[in-house]
């Protein structure tokens, strides 16, 4: 069977899951990705990504209680499985063995 | 002072064409009750509404690490075509370019003036065509 690998959004996406343990739902994930990954992130693509993780069995979803800030709408939490944590993992040994041995991308002393 | 009001279309619209959307606009007020603004709610919105197909479509997209694989692009371009099929660009059925050349001479003849018209909406078009494939982009990260 081959080894599962991940997009750069899909693997910031569990990353930032696994950061932000029992509170990642969508707004913190976002921020998770925004704050430590620099970057942008629509709540839309976010979700799209999600749904695409968890259809492949990388994360599982909850629901929790409705709040009256939310609308009366419920958050819904996300938690990286084991499968998603291997696929996190042989992404990237994948990325490693690519960076490795590159003259380009050797870090400079000054 | 009046507390400020989510902009009810766009969640509206997010409710009627994105499915499960609950979290998502739950997620969307709980920004805007923090201070973002209408308009980034809407653009917000209107990105989900981009992204929707995609989601909808059903389709587990195959996990690698590049997306777009020659392999990908054939599979992704084969389940396009079956659930789009081709689309008959004539006005008469079976008739084709014959058709299509008529209703040029015909538009010649009549009205000329309606090239233009014409004109600015192929333009118009295209545009909105480049525009929606850069949210679209944007949105998938």
């Amino acid at each position: 069977m081959p080894r599962e690998l991940l997009t750069d959004f899909e693997l910031m996406i569990l990353l930032a899951i696994m950061r932000a343990g029992d509170e990642a739902y969508g707004v913190q994930i976002a921020r998770e990705i925004e704050s430590t990954g620099r970057r942008r992130v629509l709540l839309g693509a976010v979700y799209a990504a999600l749904e695409r993780l968890e259809g492949n069995g990388l994360v599982t979803s909850t629901v929790g209680a409705p709040t009256g800030e939310r609308g009366g709408r419920a958050k819904r939490f996300f938690r990286v499985t084991a499968r998603g944590v291997r696929a996190a993992r042989n992404t990237q040994q994948a990325l490693v063995a690519l960076w490795r041995g590159l003259p380009q991308l050797k870090e400079r002393r000054s | 002072m009046t507390p400020r009001r989510p902009p009810r279309v766009a969640l509206a619209l997010l409710a009627r064409f994105v499915a499960d959307s609950e979290a998502l606009a739950g997620d969307l007020l709980e920004e805007f009750e923090h201070g973002r603004s209408r308009s980034w709610l809407w653009v917000q919105v209107l990105a989900a509404l981009v992204t929707r197909p995609e989601r909808e479509r059903g389709e587990i997209r195959p996990l690698r690490l590049v997306d777009l694989q020659p392999a990908d692009a054939a599979e992704r371009t084969r389940r396009f075509s079956v659930r789009f099929p081709a689309v008959e660009m004539s006005a008469v059925g079976g008739v084709g370019a014959l058709g299509l050349a008529g209703f040029v001479g015909l538009m010649t003849g009549l009205v000329p003036a309606a090239w233009w018209l014409l004109a600015a909406a192929a333009i118009a078009g295209c545009a909105l065509g480049v525009v929606l494939i850069v949210v679209r982009r944007r949105a998938l990260g």
